[in-house]
């Protein structure tokens, strides 16, 4: 019944994505608008499809209906709810559902905010793109990775349930939904461009009215990629947050195209300059959120997140090769009319900054992507086999990010066109004095470390440009002054500083010891005693689970554990940590003995602020949702590069 | 000299002698435990995706520390160890990969493409700025426009 039902949704979202979108397509090329609400109509039941293949599929996991192939793989008698809720997306199949789910709700809310723009071709244009990317995924599941296929049930069948890795937290319920609605989101900036460069309305127009939607994939792929970091720590037990993983690396190109056209977008709203810039950024972030996905779906790289399926794989690719070639024909076609009238006066100027800033995202995105498909290149080509890892990425993103932070103090600050010097003492003097405190306090305290020292200068360099505008903002406006995009930006410039503040310390002064320890024991690590007390051991039907107590400084008592689950026969070594304003102690334990009075291998990794990061990342979250936050009323208009008479601007 | 380029002055000695502290008491590993540490970071374990010996929790990366570890008490140096761990595994040990064959590109292509892009801003800065706005005409025109605009933004 499920499997029908599934199936018959996946059929009506195929289908009235493929039909709209055909006939959309028609009715703009021969120019009946009145066709377009046609199109409105398919893309409404493309939302339908969506909301009822996820609730479908949903409905199948509660009720262990193992007659759904996806069910049998994924679902299991015994996992909690949340957990099995999640289990929609804890392998191929189902994370294209959530995929799909994702798409309708953005088109829906895209028909929503302009259902009184239903005629205009730049709307149609942007719904029929968006209505061919969701064919596209309906066809996959519709084929390649059908999750509603019928299939019979073995006898005394309990179900394997999800990897043990993707029940064992709780984030799993929030990182990867966070992450698809950031992937999912940038759908709609990329349809938005796709329709100016068809209908050739190529001015400010489009920019203005999808400005906001970008902010919100934006600020969900954030949150997705901080989540996804916080679930890494919690539970892979490796100390670590960021490993440079081909999959991390991969949901981070999207952010910092993303990222660098948040900031280039400013300079074509101003200055009307970088429209085939702007334009190719956008395209570029679309095709990034395929490319992960491709790395993630295809099997093609070994990663934690590869759910090493080929099936998709060639589709995929085929795919992004397809969004790839039209972007770039659409620019290459639209090439003379995308001429940018401004230029820059002064390299003291805030559009030049927002030029260095983008040079600087685009180097960086450009290290990860060479560093993340190098190996796969490599070993294509003549064999090779290569491992790319954290040595090669800090050593070439290091000095990026340096210079980045030194922006992102200078840039706020500076004005358009040109600065004085005059202008820029005055402004940055309090930024500057923050800065430099830091770095005497640091000494002062004991750091050390160049690398370390530097991020915190630069930090409390930005810190204080971010917080003075913050502070002039609060003061001429009231709580007014904390709303709009340039307000909230700074604030997120201020998550930024606390995550590179965070990842400075945690790494530079990191203390990792592992001892073997017998009950009774004791080691020190920094300042603090480790005792093992005993050894504890407890199971469910779903797991069973050895723990050590462990005495931190004869006050708290933690227990790092190793959790074995029983249906995947596969034990996890679950972190025990101690989180702290300044500091982390992390437990993980490494080996248990077989009788209760042996001896275990404890590993003590003291981390000092590493919860600074979370609170960036939350920092940026709640920038983002300032900056979005809805102000006064204005409507975007292709106006600002159309011809104005001059009547009409002495007039005002 | 004003008061205000005199307290530039000194907030920017005293960051350079900040960063001079900094540097100068810099990373070194003191111990033979930071040491081992150090260099448990540089190398990859060899069946882990790509994770270090010094984060990973798997056996071969605890055999590869142990290895580490007594190299450093016996006193060998970085190349040596390096050596022998490389005659042991392979280069899949190698978490950063030789500038050597095809794997130098990736050091190459980064250098060429920020280089490039610094150039071609550069000269597309240089060219713009011979053939600015025209007339004072314009410029009246374009100014007014801006100033509607913050006007009407505020």
């Amino acid at each position: 019944m499920n499997s029908v039902l599934g199936y018959l949704f996946t059929m009506v979202g195929l289908t009235s994505s493929v039909v709209g979108a055909l006939a959309g397509f028609y009715a703009l090329r021969s120019g009946q608008l009145r066709l377009l609400r046609m199109v409105r109509q398919w893309s409404w039941l493309v939302l339908v499809a969506g909301v009822g293949c996820f609730v479908v599929m949903e409905v199948a996991l509660f009720q262990r209906d193992y007659t759904v192939s996806y069910v049998q793989q994924v679902g299991s008698d015994s996992t909690p709810a949340l957990f099995n809720f999640a289990a929609l997306w804890s392998a191929l199949e189902g994370s294209l559902i959530l995929w799909v789910f994702l798409l309708g709700g953005y088109l829906g809310a895209v028909l929503y905010k302009f259902r009184d723009r239903g005629n205009d071709p730049l709307l149609g244009w942007a719904l029929v793109t968006m209505l061919g990317v969701s064919g596209f995924f309906y066809a996959l599941l519709a084929g390649p990775a059908n999750p509603f296929v019928q299939v019979t049930v073995p006898l005394g069948f309990v179900g394997p349930g999800p990897n043990p890795l993707l029940q064992n937290h709780l984030l799993v319920a929030f990182h990867p939904p966070m992450l698809y609605l950031g992937y999912v989101g940038f759908t709609v900036p990329f349809a938005f461009a796709i329709a100016a460069l068809a209908t050739g309305r190529l001015g400010e127009g489009w920019l203005v009215e999808t400005r906001r939607w970008t902010v919100i994939a934006w600020g969900f792929l954030t949150m997705g990629i901080v989540l996804g970091a916080w679930w890494s720590y919690e539970v892979l037990g490796w100390g670590g947050y960021w490993a440079w993983d081909p999959v991390e690396n991969a949901s981070l190109l999207p952010w910092l195209t993303g990222t660098a056209y948040l900031h280039s977008v400013m300079v074509q709203e101003r200055r009307g300059m970088l429209r085939v810039w702007n334009l190719s950024l956008v395209c570029a972030t679309f095709c990034l959120t395929i490319l992960g996905t491709f790395l993630t779906r295809s099997g093609v790289v070994e990663s934690v997140h590869a759910f090493s399926d080929g099936a998709i794989g060639p589709w995929l690719l085929v795919f992004f090769a397809a969004v790839a070639g039209l972007s770039v024909g659409l620019i290459g076609w639209r090439g003379d009319e995308l001429r940018s009238p401004g230029s820059i006066d002064s390299i003291r100027s805030r559009e030049a900054a927002f030029f260095a800033n983008n040079v600087l995202f685009g180097a960086l995105a450009f290290v990860i992507l060479l560093g993340t498909v190098f190996p796969l290149l490599a070993e294509a080509y003549d064999g090779t086999r290569l491992t790319i890892g954290r040595p090669y990425f800090d050593s070439l993103g290091r000095p990026i990010a340096f210079v980045m932070l030194f922006l992102m103090a200078a840039a706020p600050v500076l004005p358009w066109r040109k600065a004085s010097s005059e202008l820029l003492s005055q402004r940055l003097f309090w930024p500057a004095v923050i800065g430099t405190g830091s770095m005497v306090l640091t000494l002062l305290l004991g750091g050390r470390g160049l690398w370390a020292v530097l991020t915190f200068g630069l930090g409390g360099f930005a810190a204080g440009a971010a917080g003075r505008q913050v502070v002039l903002a609060t003061r001429r406006q009231g709580w007014r002054g904390l709303v709009g995009r340039t307000n909230g930006g700074m604030i997120v410039h201020l998550g930024v500083v606390l995550v590179a503040v965070a990842i400075a310390s945690s790494e530079t002064y990191k203390t990792d010891r592992t001892a073997t320890l017998l009950p009774g024991e004791s080691m020190s690590v920094g300042d603090h005693q480790f005792t093992y007390l005993e050894l504890g051991a407890d199971e469910n039907d779903r797991r069973s689970r050895v723990y050590a107590l462990v005495e931190i400084d004869g006050e708290d008592i933690y227990a790092p554990s190793i959790v074995r689950f029983r249906q995947q026969g596969m034990s996890l070594a679950t972190p025990s940590v101690r989180t702290g304003l300044t500091e982390d102690v992390y437990l993980v334990l490494d080996g248990v003995p077989d009788e209760n009075d042996g001896p275990i291998r404890l590993r003590v990794i003291l981390r000092p602020m590493v919860s600074w990061l979370w609170a960036g990342g939350i920092l940026m979250g709640v920038g983002t949702l300032l900056a979005v936050f809805p102000g006064k009323r204005r409507r975007g208009t292709d106006a600002v590069s159309a011809p104005v008479e001059a009547e009409e601007l002495a007039g005002v | 000299m004003t008061r205000r380029s005199m307290a530039w002055v000194i907030i920017v000695l005293l960051a350079i002698a900040s960063l001079g502290v900094a540097a100068f008491d810099d990373g070194v590993p003191r111990t033979e435990a930071e040491r081992t540490q150090a260099l448990a970071q540089r190398f990859a374990c060899p069946e882990c995706d790509g994770q270090s010996v010094a984060d990973s929790n798997a056996s071969v990366a605890a055999n590869i520390r142990e290895l580490i570890r007594s190299e450093v008490a016996a006193g060998a140096t970085d190349d040596e160890i390096r050596d022998r761990l490389l005659r042991a595994y392979g280069t899949d040990v190698l978490l950063n990969p030789p500038a050597t064959g095809v794997s130098l590109l990736i050091w190459v292509l980064p250098a060429v493409v920020v280089v490039g892009a610094v150039g071609a801003l550069v000269s597309i800065a240089l060219r713009r700025r011979t053939h600015t706005l025209s007339t004072d005409d314009d410029r009246r025109l374009v100014d007014a426009a801006l100033r509607t605009r913050e006007w009407t933004e505020r």
